[in-house]
């Protein structure tokens, strides 16, 4: 009996029939495939992608090199060499991120007392050169320019929970 | 005290002591002794700011609350005394609410700038705010904001951030000698400051950066470069005085970032010289020598090692064929390494000639041969500070070793006599009980009569003394002085860095060592940084390691008044580091081949070594190198370098013992330094002080009547590291150079302060500013060496002043 249903049901394309039945049903369902790039997946106020370092509305850096993300980094990606500037305050003159070393884990952006470093939603960058890895202070500072109305925007939203 | 350590029932307490109780736990203490003392050695910790226990008791910050019993309110620990029975309670609910307490009114004025603080991870303010302060400030009034002082190139200032523990005005008061900073106003508008717009400028202002609790005072050299948890500590010894203190060199990734005392009770307590505090900031200067050079040619190239030792031994060889090996010599600074001088004088010795010496700054070498095997302090450093009177002979002890200096006000504070026969009336910080300022000639006649009064106590002599001595009368502070050695015991007489540059240092040394056997005194000699290495080690011309005689060599001094062939330098700047800087110039100009190891480039230095030297090999500092130093009590410290050579700078002992198996000599396969170290085996060498002989001329010939140039050497410009120190070199220690003068002196040549002369002395004449210096006797005219604007000036001699046209 067997033998002849298993006939019938190959004769028949049954199997067939029964996979493309999946095809047929996904053929005509709702598609959930982002189109990236031109479609891109939604993402939270709290996403963290490439750092950025904040100004002030007037211009002013933000980072006092106090040193707590060099010192709270698991990752050490950090680097900062600091001095007194000319008008008396503390600002670094090297602020490196080594971003093959960093595992994106937000503890810099956590320590931070000025909001000054920060993790931006962007996260589409890659490198040509061997070197590039290390992202230096002003091209952070450019980041942060870049990105700022979005930055804020996103740590007003997110204030209420800090 | 009972002998016996243990505190069984049956011995009868011992009256000294009493019995209290912390926390449930019996514990012995002293009487008088103050609670918070009683914890700490125990173990047990009480919060505290203005407790110090190298500091007297303020007792003003109140955190060291502790719960009393039957006292009806908490009470400080540390200016409460023990009591027989007493039972404290140092974490109750009592003293924990007191402490927490305390701590919310510090917060209240203190600023949330931890983040841009220097002191910010090192803080105690910060960490006691962890254990005892509240998340959230209950106070929301505006908090007060105190204006900065600026209060010199050293130590920057937050006042804002200041709790009034008032231990830096404590520090001054008690340990510097004068107190700089005070605190002004009462309650809220209390202030430190200094009282006036000044600065500070005691030779041990740095320590209050270390005793601040808060971060209101801090390092203005090392501001805002790197946090405290990012550096790594080394442990090293400083190579500027012959205190050998201890140091910890905190570097960051190969740079040494900043400097601070290491504690050893014996010998700098848990303070540093600022000398020794700041003096780092030459090594990253941009002075620094990187890489090997050689001049052919008159050309000067940039060379690998391997080049320029070939350079090098080439250009010894043609010496030595062309000379003999008598023709070269070597001179080294007295700042560098054990290990590094023994090794210069093996390789000179092992070429063949004995002209090898670190001490630069002398003249008269007569009693070389009497010297004992290295000039020793004659008791301990601890042991200074219980002496009952002191003699200083040609001594600015304050500022030539500071921490000695801080023993001698120790123990003039415990009731000690100081007393100094000085050619300058300089400013020890502990009162005079009696003093001779007279000329350098002087010194000689007043440290004579001295000896003659003591000896007219009776005390006999194994010397015969001559006639000007024996007859001399001596004047009422000569009679003062003796008077003072013989009676008040212990007694200590020391020869400072002045005497051992006198033109007649031989006869000061002579008269010393028998005043201080006729008064029964200890003799102490103060040698200039490793100065008792380069003994030990055979640095000198007569002499070979751990004191064994060699076939005398040229000293030198000698070795720049009759100029030699090839010089070996060893860390030194012959212009600035020879007491006759113009000659030594000619010297090393009219030699055929100079080898310089240095640090530094000579390009940035005021002297001439570009056109002389011939060989440039970068040395490291003491911070890149292994070494040793041997302090004044004979202390033998060795260190590790704290930081990687910079660039192709190599280690002075490596580079001697390349340069000795490039040469062909034997003995030079060393493999690590503790090998040649192992080769100067001079512990057994007894200390001592006393001269074997006595070099009292028969007849003394002082000229008392002709214009004498007194010849000082600043803190600040005593080696090539110092100089190099910009934070060092703006502070109101390191005047500009000035022919400084008495009053009456600069009337005698018709020139007011501020005026310009023309100073002549047998070599070299300069024009200088005169300044009026309360401080200098009359005949004399004080000019500071190190200078670029002195150097070229003869150390001692006759000196004419002539008033020469405003610049």
């Amino acid at each position: 009996m067997n033998v002849l249903k298993r006939y019938l049901q190959s004769f028949l394309f049954f199997e067939l029939l029964k996979g493309l039945s999946v095809t047929g049903r996904h053929l005509f369902a709702r598609k959930i495939t982002v189109q990236y790039p031109e479609e891109r997946a939604p993402q939270s106020p709290r996403f963290r992608g490439l750092h950025a370092l904040r100004r002030y509305p007037n211009g002013e850096e933000r980072c006092i090199a106090c040193k707590l993300c060099e010192a709270v980094c698991p990752a050490l990606a950090i680097t900062i060499e600091s001095e007194e500037r000319a008008d008396g305050t503390r600002r670094t003159t090297r602020y490196d991120i080594d971003l093959f070393k960093c595992v994106y884990c937000g503890f810099c952006e956590e320590s931070c007392p000025v909001d000054s470093i920060v993790e931006t939603r962007f996260y589409e960058f890659h490198f040509e050169n061997r070197g590039e890895h290390i992202i230096t202070k002003p091209e952070l500072l450019a980041v942060g320019d870049k990105f700022e109305k979005q930055i804020a925007a996103d740590r007003a939203a997110d204030a209420r929970y800090r | 005290m009972s002998a016996k350590p243990d505190m069984s029932t049956t011995q009868p307490p011992d009256a000294d002591m009493v019995t209290i109780e912390v926390n449930g736990e019996p514990l012995r203490a002293k009487k008088g002794s103050m609670v918070i003392q009683v914890t700490d050695a125990a173990g047990i910790y009480v919060p505290r700011f203005c407790y110090h226990h190298k500091l007297p008791i303020a007792a003003n910050c109140r955190m060291c609350l502790v719960e009393i019993e039957k006292a009806p309110k908490p009470m400080p620990a540390c200016a409460t005394p023990v009591a027989d029975g007493m039972k404290v309670f140092t974490r109750s609910a009592l003293a924990h609410d007191a402490q927490r307490g305390v701590m919310e009114f510090l917060l209240i004025n203190h600023p949330l700038d931890c983040p841009i603080c220097d002191q910010g991870g090192e803080c105690p303010l910060q960490d006691l705010a962890l254990g005892y302060g509240k998340d959230v400030s209950r106070y929301a009034e505006k908090k007060r904001v105190v204006h900065d002082k600026n209060i010199g190139p050293l130590i920057a200032t937050e006042m804002t951030r200041c709790i009034h523990c008032t231990r830096c005005v404590r520090f001054g008061q008690q340990l510097a000698g004068i107190m700089e900073l005070g605190a002004t106003g009462r309650g809220e508008h209390t202030e430190i400051g200094t009282f006036i717009e000044r600065s500070v400028d005691s030779e041990l202002s740095g320590n209050v950066i270390d005793i601040c609790p808060v971060g209101a005072l801090t390092s203005k050299p090392f501001r805002f470069t790197a946090r405290a948890w990012e550096l790594t500590s080394h442990p090293s010894i400083s190579p500027h005085d012959c205190v050998g203190s201890n140091l910890n060199v905190e570097s960051r990734r190969h740079k040494v970032m900043r400097v601070l005392p290491r504690d050893n009770e014996a010998i700098n307590e848990c303070w540093l010289s600022d000398r020794d505090r700041f003096s780092y900031t030459a090594l990253n200067s941009s002075d620094r020598l990187q890489s090997p050079m050689i001049r052919d040619g008159g050309r000067w190239q940039e060379v690998d090692w391997s080049t320029a030792l070939e350079f090098t031994v080439a250009g010894l060889r043609r010496v030595i064929d062309q000379h003999g090996s008598n023709q070269i010599g070597a001179l080294a600074a007295p700042a560098s390494t054990l290990e590094e001088l023994y090794l210069l004088q093996k390789l000179l010795r092992s070429l063949g000639s004995s002209n090898v010496d670190h001490r630069l700054r002398q003249s008269d070498f007569r009693d070389d041969q009497a010297l004992p095997p290295f000039p020793w302090l004659g008791q301990s450093i601890e042991d200074l500070e219980s002496c009952q009177s002191v003699l200083l002979v040609g001594s600015n002890i304050r500022k030539e070793q500071p921490l000695l200096g801080l023993r001698l006000r120790h123990a003039g504070r415990k009731g000690a006599q100081i007393m100094a026969i000085n050619p300058v009336d300089y400013d020890l910080a502990a009162p005079l009980a009696h003093k001779i300022i007279a000329s350098p000639a002087d010194m000689i006649l007043g440290l004579a009569g001295v000896a003659s009064a003591l000896a007219a106590r009776g005390k006999a002599t194994r010397d015969r003394l001559p006639d000007w001595l024996s007859k001399r009368v001596p004047t009422a502070s000569e009679q003062a002085i003796a008077q003072v050695l013989a009676t008040r015991k212990p007694a200590a007489v020391l020869l400072g860095n002045l005497a051992a540059s006198h033109p007649q240092a031989a006869t000061l040394r002579a008269l010393a060592d028998l005043v201080a056997e006729l008064a029964g005194a200890a003799l102490g000699v103060l040698s200039e940084a490793n100065g008792a290495g380069a003994w030990l080690a055979g640095c000198v011309p007569h002499r070979e390691a751990a004191g064994k005689a060699a076939n005398a060599g040229r000293n030198a001094y000698s070795m720049i008044r009759e100029p030699l062939q090839a010089y070996v330098l060893l860390g030194v700047e012959p212009e600035l580091d020879c007491l006759e800087g113009g000659r030594a110039r000619s010297a090393m100009e009219a030699a055929e081949f100079v080898i310089m190891m240095t640090p530094f480039s000579p390009a940035s230095a005021p002297t001439a070594a570009m056109q002389y030297a011939h060989v440039l090999l970068p040395l490291a500092p003491f911070t890149e190198t292994d070494g040793t130093f041997v302090n004044c009590e004979g202390r033998w410290q060795s260190f590790t370098a704290a930081v990687r050579p910079l660039g192709e700078t190599r280690p002075g002992w490596k580079i001697l013992r390349i340069l000795g198996s490039r040469l062909g000599q034997p003995g030079f396969d060393y493999s690590t330094i503790d090998e040649v170290r192992a080769e100067i085996d001079a512990r057994t060498l007894t200390p001592s002080s006393n001269l074997g002989e006595r070099l009292l001329p028969p007849e003394l010939r002082v000229d008392t009547n002709t214009l004498q140039r007194i010849y000082e050497v600043p803190l600040y410009r005593i080696d090539s590291v110092v100089r190099r120190a910009e934070a060092l070199q703006q502070t109101a220690d390191n005047p500009k150079p000035a022919a400084r003068m008495s009053a009456v002196q600069a009337a005698s040549l018709n020139v007011n302060d501020g005026a310009r002369v023309r100073v002549r002395v047998a070599h070299g004449e300069v024009v200088l500013d005169v300044a009026i210096d309360t401080r200098v006797p009359d005949q004399c005219v004080l000019i500071p060496s190190g200078y670029p604007e002195t150097i070229s000036l003869d150390a001692h001699g006759a000196v004419s002043l002539e008033k020469a046209e405003k610049a």
